[in-house]
Formats: structure tokens, sequence, C-alpha cells
């Protein structure tokens, strides 16, 4: 840092946390102070679910000016759209002008992660792969669903058929929804060349090829950083991405352990629907693409059809041509929370006082649970019995809520109802206005604000609150109101901390964490 | 290829196909394996090219196997179940490599399930026709007939099946397996779904109850989805003792004890490993216990019904109550059995049990079985056609027993009612419970009007009887079924449709007994006019159909059955309470508007040719009707929408969240979003 002054002690006394209103996702600034000197400064993720550049720009040149134009530590939690798209529209701001000293990212981004495939062995690899293949798959079936759902051909049938018209458009409706997922996970303009597919999103891209200068470092869970210099004072526990892939697929918890319980499975795998999707219109398909020996296939090549193929033929109303690329949904929400699943969790923590700030990514139920197999190889406050995660949650005092307060994001006994600090505090990157068609129906969840609001005594700093509700259902109480009424009832010094220690304009809201 | 001529001697009754008795996963195991494969007998279905014989596909009566798999885009060569090798030897060999063989076992079960059906039903099984589009300004058939059900066995790359209410159509697909225990399942090895008897099972059960009660998927309640489920998952569930190798087996394994761990009470085991699970899919007895990874009996809690809401986990509380009435029957049939085999001891010596007890025991559970599946199936006919609880449900099964058996000597009734009970299911609006207070209200006292209009109607019903009983063609039953029900036929005033504007369009008893509006008002209510004149408030008539059934002590019900179903739009305010009318399908749904309906069964007794019970959910306020005032029944609206409303209720995956799939989406495919997996 240019302008830091010789004084006895630099530890660091309070944290800036500088949330962006970009648009639902997540673009987050930490300063930390020792005394009046920011000694240390902290990115983690720039990324909006949609916005073109113009809008952008204005946030990008804010940002650059508070950190002046230099950040310590870049962290890239994970490769959504959401997390990572500002990389991408905005790459000329960030690759002129700007300094990244170094970059941090969760084990599974190591692209390169030599002959041993990192704490997964070769394991890891071969599921990269797939997962990539995946990644594809439901791009082209996405494609697939818009480009038969608004074709003329089926508007003609559901024109003929009962509620065949209100029909389509739902089925539109999804393959819209389909589409959203796609591109969270793939740019658009990669599909053209998905079969090329050679890893992620372009704003992730760039941070990995041009914006980093070999200064990336990849972080396992139970790693503690420590001893950074100007960061004096400042620990930080990785918990996730986990280490094993079970936990990765994991996106809701048993009964009570999530804030829905949700019904999807995580075991069936869609190996043989992806198979089936890539290779759509290939010429010379596998042989392992097919379910039966070609024997048993109905060679009718050149004659007439067949009394089967007549019948078929016959109905259009019965024909289930495209029925089996609705299988794309669920293989969207499994990369969905898989990919949550790989965030760069970490805790940091101010080691003299022992208060946390918990920064999880978007991770959902199977990350939180691993956290807490974490054998920690450090000492707990009491200085006898081992650290735990447990105890970690137990002295949150801000909490970036993962997910944007959807239902799976935040585990319930594993994760907030562990947070009992009474100074706790939570930012959520929601905004209604600037947001996927399905996530709509998720996010907020109810009993999670109802839950935040509790335990944070109305502490709880959403993007934006227009257009969202206590209880998005019922549409009754704007959630503003419910949050200014349950602030009101802090008690005074309570109330005059949080006043100081909050701020709020067009571009961003800031929060001050004391050390 | 037909290279038999028929011949002089006597058409078999059966025709022989061996399939899987559960699934593939069964053959897998040294101690399964024996009982893996089976033997289905399948009604005969003719050999020649006439009308209504067996085609390649299999094509027949009932279903049609159409092989297609849109994923590669390629047909299968359809098997030809009269090819005489395959008739020599009881149908192709069963094989997960071999589609002729999948085509054969979706057939095989598909058939049995119906029939097991048509002999509960005591009547053909139809299909629900189509529902047709409607042009403006011309008069086009309302719906059309739908012969066959089409199977596709290989139409999804999924862990999904379903039926397609829209295609009157079975989807199953097929999927890489991910299992949780490698030793039993081969990772990533091909599973399909229609291999397995319990989901084909379940899904034909979802369509011939569709074509019974077609507004069974329109989640209008939080049962009415779990009780499709159920009952499809309760069908399955008791076919499994019509395999006698597989009953002795496992009465043997569990020393005919039924409580106990055994096949007959899962459902889908080679599904349930494949996706990660440690047993099979559902358990009507048990579960697998998360820590120790060892069975365990489930206890019943009075507190789920209330709790939870997932139509499958929601569904398996009903099919747990119907299993527990149908292991105590069991157990209290093989009482005197066991205290005979036991020395008056009642504990059974160690060992292996004696074949001779073996079969007896077998014998009574599959008795057992047969009646409570019966009961079950008979009950279908009792039941309100929209809006159906579980409450419901018993009512109609304690009422079509009582009807059927007069001499309950085995307490079957009780205990039914106790399994329930337990359960937390109680039905609304009784004040006691009891078999007497469970079942619905006989003959109910009308005054002479209304009396003389009923008794009408019943005549015109025995018309229909006369017409209708000794057709076998299911095509010409649908046909006169229609022309009965019409209210014009050559512009005269036939039907029942037309029979009841006429004789009842002014009885304010009929509107008390159905809850339905036929007088004045029903314009302010949100109800249309009818097609037929739009004088007159629109209803229709669902499911006429002629009951004949003997009980064991040769108890005779002769019934002719049909619903009304009415709708009306209402419109709600942003807190949930109603606000007012709309008329559906004039202009735009409002805000917070929709279609609301109320319905009520209708059985006629043909000997006295006189109404027997009119079960409802009333679209009118039934108390307020009593003093002529003709409002809608806010209670029943209001409930509807706050459960459509709200997520939590709805219990719905974050499938559907995600994707917008809510209560009202039952134009795309309810059951595909159930059950994917």
């Amino acid at each position: 840092m240019a302008k830091q002054k010789e004084t006895p002690s630099k530890r660091i006394t309070t944290a800036e946390v500088r949330m962006y209103r970009m648009g639902t996702g997540d673009c987050f600034i930490i300063k930390f102070f020792a005394g009046t000197d920011n000694t240390f400064t902290m990115m983690i993720d720039c990324g909006t679910w949609q916005n073109d550049k113009e809008h952008l720009t204005e946030f990008i040149t804010d940002l650059k000016t508070y950190v002046n134009k230099t950040i310590d530590v870049l962290i890239v939690t994970h490769e959504h759209k959401d997390h990572v798209y500002g990389f991408e529209v905005c790459s000329d701001l960030f690759l002129n002008d700007f300094t990244v000293k170094n970059i941090w990212m969760g084990w599974t981004e190591n692209d390169n992660p030599g002959s041993s495939g990192g704490p997964l062995g070769d394991q890891v690899n071969e599921w990269k792969k797939k997962f990539g293949q995946h990644k594809m798959a439901l791009s082209i079936a996405a494609q697939q669903l818009t480009t038969i759902f608004s074709g003329e051909d089926q508007l003609k049938q559901a024109q003929s058929e009962l509620n065949g018209v209100a029909a389509l458009s739902i089925r539109q409706g999804f393959a819209d929804v389909v589409n959203q997922f796609a591109e969270l996970h793939l740019s658009a303009t990669d599909n053209d060349d998905a079969i090329n597919y050679a890893g992620g999103l372009k704003g992730m891209n760039i941070v990995k090829k041009n914006l980093a200068k070999n200064n990336i470092t990849y972080f396992q869970p139970g790693q503690i950083i420590e001893n950074i210099e100007h960061a004096e004072g400042i620990r930080f526990y990785v918990l996730g991405p986990p280490t094993s892939i079970d936990a990765i697929k994991t996106e809701s918890g048993p009964e009570g352990e999530t804030y829905s319980h949700s019904h999807n499975s995580e075991g069936a795998d869609n190996d043989a629907f992806a198979t089936a999707v890539l290779n759509l219109g290939v010429p010379q398909p596998p042989a392992s693409l097919f379910p039966f020996d070609k024997n048993y296939e109905l060679n009718t090549a050149g004659t007439a059809p067949t009394a089967i193929e007549a019948i078929y033929e016959k109905d259009a109303w019965r024909r289930i041509d495209h029925e089996w690329l609705n299988s794309a949904g669920s293989l969207a929400l499994r990369m969905n929370s898989a990919t949550n699943n790989l965030s760069l969790a970490l805790a940091i923590e101010f080691v003299d006082s022992g208060r946390v700030m918990l920064f999880p990514g978007d991770a959902e139920y199977g990350s939180w649970d691993s956290w807490h197999k974490i054998n920690w190889s450090v000492k707990g406050k009491d200085g006898t019995t081992p650290l735990t995660t447990a105890e970690l949650l137990n002295r949150t005092v801000f909490y970036k809520v993962a997910h944007h307060l959807s239902h799976n994001g935040s585990a319930k006994k594993r994760g907030v109802e562990l947070m009992n600090h009474p100074d706790l505090a939570a930012m959520a990157t929601l905004d209604y206005g600037k947001i996927s068609k399905g996530w709509k129906n998720t996010m907020p969840n109810h009993d999670l604000i109802q839950a935040l609001l509790t335990r944070t005594k109305g502490r709880l700093m959403i993007m934006q609150e227009e257009g969202l509700f206590v209880d998005q259902a019922a549409r009754q109480t704007p959630l503003h109101d419910k949050i200014i009424e349950t602030r009101g009832q802090m008690n005074s010094t309570d109330k005059a901390d949080f006043i100081s220690s909050y701020k709020e304009n067009r571009l961003y809201l800031q929060f001050t964490v004391k050390a | 290829m037909n290279t038999l001529t028929p011949s002089q001697s006597k058409k078999p009754p059966f025709r022989k196909l061996r399939g899987y008795s559960f699934d593939p996963a069964l053959s897998l195991k040294i101690d399964t394996a024996p009982i893996s494969t089976i033997v289905y007998k399948v009604r005969w279905e003719d050999i020649g090219d006439h009308e209504g014989c067996l085609k390649p596909g299999p094509v027949g009566e009932y279903v049609e196997v159409i092989d297609y798999d849109p994923t590669v885009k390629k047909f299968y060569t359809p098997v030809n179940l009269n090819d005489p090798y395959i008739l020599a030897q009881d149908g192709l060999d069963p094989s997960e490599s071999n589609p002729q063989f999948h085509q054969q076992m979706v057939y095989a079960v598909a058939m049995t399930t119906i029939q097991n059906f048509e002999r509960a039903l005591g009547r053909k099984v139809l299909w629900a026709p189509q529902r047709l589009a409607q042009v403006t300004g011309k008069r086009t058939p309302y719906e059309e007939y739908i012969a066959k059900l089409r199977i596709y066995p290989h139409a999804l790359r999924d862990a999904n099946a379903y039926y397609s209410p829209q295609k009157k159509s079975l989807l199953f697909g097929y999927f890489s397996s991910a299992p949780a225990d490698e030793t039993i399942q081969m990772p990533a090895s091909l599973v399909f779904t229609c291999l397995s008897h319990d989901i084909i099972a379940h899904e034909t059960t979802h369509a011939i109850l569709d074509g019974m009660h077609r507004h069974y998927n329109e989640p209008t309640n939080p049962d009415v989805l779990a009780f499709h489920e159920a009952f499809s998952d309760i069908v399955a569930l008791f076919q499994h003792f019509t395999f006698p190798e597989v009953l002795l087996s496992q009465i043997r394994k569990t020393r005919g004890d039924l409580t106990s761990e055994n096949l007959l009470g899962q459902l889908a085991q080679q599904f349930g490993s494949a996706i990660g699970s440690y047993g099979s899919l559902r358990d009507a007895l048990g579960e697998i216990d998360e820590e120790t990874k060892k069975w365990k009996p489930k206890v019943p809690k009075a507190s789920e019904y209330r709790t939870v809401m997932e139509p499958h986990a929601r569904g398996s509380i009903l099919v747990a109550a119907v299993f527990e009435a149908f292991t105590n029957i069991y157990k209290d049939r093989v009482s005197d059995l066991m205290r005979i085999a036991s020395n008056g001891t009642g504990i059974l010596a160690q060992g292996e049990l004696p074949p001779d007890l073996v079969n007896r025991l077998a014998s009574e559970a599959a008795k057992a079985a047969d009646h409570v599946l019966q009961m079950c199936i008979r009950a279908l006919d009792y039941c309100p056609p929209v809006d159906i609880t579980f409450g419901d449900y018993l009512r109609a099964i304690i009422t079509a027993d009582s009807d059927l058996v007069a001499d309950d000597s085995h307490n079957y009734r009780l205990v039914f009612i106790d399994a329930f009970r337990r359960r937390g299911i109680y039905p609304k609006g009784i004040k006691t419970l009891s078999v007497e207070s469970l079942q619905f209200v006989a003959e109910p006292v009308l005054g002479p009007d209304a009396q003389n209009a009923l008794n009408v109607i019943g005549e015109f019903l025995r018309g229909y009887r006369n017409e209708i009983m000794y057709e076998q063609d299911r095509k010409k039953i649908y046909e006169i079924t229609k022309k009965h029900i019409a209210s014009y036929t050559n512009m005269t005033k036939t039907g029942l449709h037309g029979q009841i504007l006429e004789k009842l369009d002014n009885s304010f008893e009929f509107e008390q007994l159905t809850g339905l509006i036929l007088d004045q008002d029903w314009k302010k209510l949100g109800v249309n006019p009818s097609g037929a004149s739009s004088d007159d408030p629109s209803f229709q008539i669902q499911n006429l159909r002629l009951v004949s059934r003997v009980g064991p002590d040769g108890d005779q019900v002769n019934q002719i059955i049909f619903s009304l179903v009415q709708r009306s739009g209402v419109r709600m305010n942003d807190d949930g309470t109603f606000a007012g009318h709309y008329t559906p399908g004039v202009g735009e749904v409002p805000a917070n508007g929709f279609e609301f309906r109320g319905g009520c069964t209708m059985i006629f007794d043909l000997e006295k040719a006189q109404l027997k019970y009119a079960i409802t959910k009333p679209l009118l306020n039934t108390d307020k009707l009593a003093f002529q005032i003709r409002e809608i029944d806010t209670g029943r609206v209001e409930q509807q929408y706050g459960y459509q409303n709200n997520d939590t209720m709805m219990g719905i995956s974050d499938y559907s969240h995600y994707f917008g799939i809510g209560a009202s989406d039952a134009l795309n495919e309810p059951f595909a979003f159930l059950h994917s997996h």
C-alpha cells in the first residue's frame, strides 16, 4: 500500500463490506482497516444475472476508484454467470489500469492439477470431463427445446387440440427457463461451437487466462490461510468446495436440514440423456449410444411404412418425438446444484475477538454438511478443544447469504441455526428486477427470511427490496416494511451501532464489521 | 406372419407369457433368482387378420405397444406374439437386451392389470376419451373414443415413467444407474423402467383411474394427486399376491409373518437401487434406517397426515393404511392355522415351516389380498367426482363393502377404519367413527315432486341397462352410453342430461341433494349457460355406467352410477378471501381467478329404480341452501385457493419451483413431473 504509516500496531480493526447493486448476483469488496488505514482489500466475484455493458460500467468504474485500482486478493467463488459475468462484459476495464495481486479459487477450478488430480485423484478429472459434457448437452437441449416449441408445426398442432395453445405456452415457458439455466453455465456466444467446449464461461476464462498472472492459488477444505502481509490478525478458514463427489451433488438435506425439503433425487444421473443429446445429428454415432443391438432395429429404408410406423404417424397428437428433451429440466437442476457446491466457501476470522465473517459463495446443503466433517488443525476459542465448524458458525457476525435467499442455499440445523451471535448481520444479493424467470419461484424463501430477520434483529441487507414480500406467495406485507419494523425493535445501542455502520446509495450497500 | 390357421379345437382362455415377477434385479441374487420370472396368464386375444386380433407390436384390443425410441429416432421390430415358436414357449425369454421382450413384458403386465380391474368392477375398462378442440360457430363433437392405450416402452432417457393424459399414452424411460451399493447394481448399466412389473402396473392404473375420474389429476387439495399415486401403488402391490411362486417363497422366508421385511410389500427394487437408494423405491411396511442401512418396520404417526404434503410421500400414508388392513385381515384368517401348527401355543417351532402349512398360509394370503384389492377398486364407484380426500375414500370403501357384503364376519370394515384412524385420517363432517356413521346416507328422503322426478330418471336408466347389459364391444358400450347422456338425439330431448334439466330444473331439493345449481341465480354464480340450451346452466354428466356385482353370500348389487360436475368461475381478493365470480370461457381470466368445481356421484338402485346415494362435493353452500339462499361454497373455494397458492402445502419439488409448474398446469403432463427422479 502506498500510504502506509509507521504505527506500532497494524492489526486490523474493522472491515468494510460493500455489495454492489448490479442485479441478482455477487460483487463484493471487503476493505480491511487498521485504525483508519486501509491495509488490505479483497474482491469477491463480479457477476449479475443480466445487464449490458453500459449499465455495468458505472458500477465497475466506481469499484475501481473505491479500491484505488488495486486488489490484494480476488476470489472467484464458482463458475456461474451471476458470479463472473462482469469480467466478461467489462473485461477491458479489468484488464487495463487495474492490478490484481493474487487470485484464490476452489481446488476444483485447477485445470492442470498434475498427475494426482487433487484431493480426489483421477476421479476428479473424469468427473470434470463428464461435467463439461453435461454442460454442453444442456446447452444443446435448451436450443432444441426453443427451436421445437417456437416452430410452426407445433403451433399448428397445438391449435388443433383442446387447450393446445395454452399447453404450448407452458412448454415455451419451460424452454425459456432451461435456456436461462444453460446460460448460467455456458456463455450464449459459446453455443455455436459447443461441441468444442473448452471449459467454462467467458468471464471465468478471462479471469484465468487474462487477468491472472500466474498468481492463482487453489484451496481445499481444512486449509487455514494466515500471516498474510497487511492483513494482520486475520485468518481465513477454507470450508468448501467439498472433496467428495457425493457432497458436491447434494443439493438438499433430509427433512429439517434445509428450508424446504425437496424431492429431487441426487442418485440418478443423466449420462444416457447427455449421450443422446450430444449425438443429435451426428452422422456416425458411436455404438455406445444405442441401447440395443442393431439387429433389433426396424429396417425400413426405402420400403413402405410398416403397420407399426403407420400407427405412429397417424395421430400427430399422440407422437412423442420431443417429450424426452424435457429431461433437460432435471439435468439443469443437477448441474446448477453441483456448480453451486463447487463454491469456494470461506470463514474470515478476526483472530483476537474470534468474530467471523462468512462468505460461502452459493454453497448448497452438500457443501454445508461437509464443512462439519473438517478436522481443523487449530484449537477453538477456549484454547483446549479442537476448533469445530459449528464454533465458527456460532461466532459469525456477518453472513453473505448463499444463493440469493433460496431455500437450498442456507443449511438450517447445520447452518443458520448455529449462527446465534447477538451481533449477526446478513447481506443478500437478490434483485427482483434483474433475475432469472425460474428463480423467482424459489427466492426468497419465506422461512429463511423469517429466521434471518429474527437472528439479525433486522440487520438483513438485501440488494433490492422492491417487489419482495415477507411471503412471496401471499404478497401481503412488503419485506421492506417488515425489515424496518424489525429494526425498530432493536435496543438503542444496537440501533445507533447499525445506523453508523450501514450506508446505502444507488450503486451499493455497505456495512462495517468490527474486528 | 400367420402360419397357424384357426382350427376346430377350442380357443385357449389364456395366452401364457413369461416375464419378470418384479424386475431384472431379482434374477441376479441367488435367493430370489428362482422367483424372478413368472408366467403371466393374459386373456386370449385371437390370431388372425380381422379386427380384434392381436397384431405385432403387440397391438391388441386394449393396448398398442409402439416401440419407437425418439432419442435415437429408431423403431425396434415389433414382437409377433402369434409366431408359432414364440407361442410354443410361452413368449420370449426374459431378457434385458432384447427390446422385443420389453414389448412383451409391458403388454403382459398392462393386460394383467386391466383384467384385475375388470373383474373387480364387473364391467369393461374404458380409457379416458380424447377431448376435442371446439371450433367457434361449428358444432363439433365434444370428445372422441379412444380404443387403445398407447404404450411407448422406450420413450425417454431418464429415471422416469409416466402416464400422459394428453396423449393417452404410457411413456417409459431408461437411464444409466448410479447405485449406492455397487455390489447389487452395476454402476452405469442401463436400467429400463418398462421391465418393472410395479412401474408398469402403477402407470397402467393411472390410465385406468383417469378413465374413471378425469378430475383426479387436478390438485384441488393435498390428497388428490396423492390418491392417484397411492391407488396406483396399491394395485401394483396387491398384484404381487397373484403370483403363486412369489407368494410361497415369501411366506416361507418370513415364516408366515407378512409384517416382516418381504418383497411383496416393496415396489420397484431395481429402480430404487439404481437411483442411489439402499432399498426399493417405496415400501408399504418399513424403511431402510439411514444410520444402520438395515430394514425396520414403519410406525404409523398421526402427525404425518397433517404435515407430509409431497404427493408420493403422502400417498404412502394411504398405501400403508391399506396394507396394514390387509396384514391384519391375513393374521385373523390364519390365526386358527397358526394355533394348530403351534399346538395352541402360538409359537411356531424353529426351522422351516412344513410345506402344507406354507401352502395353506399362501392361499389365505392370496384370498385376503384379493378381497382387499377388490374392496379398494370397487370403492372407486362410490367416490365423489372431484376433490377427493383420503377420508372420502375410506367412506367409499366402507359403503361399497356394506352394499355388497351384508355379513362382515371377518370384520374387514373395522380393520380398515382402525388402520386409517391410526394414521390420523378422519373423514370430514361425521360425528363418530363407526361403520354406520361412515356409510353414506342411503336412500335420502325427498319430497314427492323430487321423488317422482327421480323415479322417472330411474326408469330411464333401466332402459339404458337393458340396452347395455349384454354388450361386450367396448366401442359400442361407449357409444350407447354417450347416446344416453346426450341432451338431444335428432332434436328430441332423450338423454339423461335433458331428463335432468327437464324434470329437475325447478327442484330445490335436488340442489340441496347435489350441491349443484340447476335453477335460478346460476348466471350470478359464474356458471356458463348450457351448450344445449342457453336458458339452463351448464353441467356435465360423466362416467355413466352399469354396475352389477355378486357378493360372497350371493347378494346382488345392480346399480347405475353417474357423476354430475359443474364449474364456476371465482375471483379472489389478494388476501385469499372470496371476491366474486366471472364466467369461464368469456374473455380473459381475471387476476386471482380460477375455475372451481363441484360434483356429485349419483348411485341408482336398479331393483327399486330409486336413488340410493348422492355423494357430493357441493358447489353451493349447503347450509345457506337450507334457507333458500344460493351462494358458492366459499369455504371450499378459499381452502382450494389457499392450498394451490402455498408452496409448502403443495409440497411440490424444486423442479416445479424452478420451472413454474404449478397446480393450474394440469395441461402439461401432471404425472411427468411428479414422477421425475
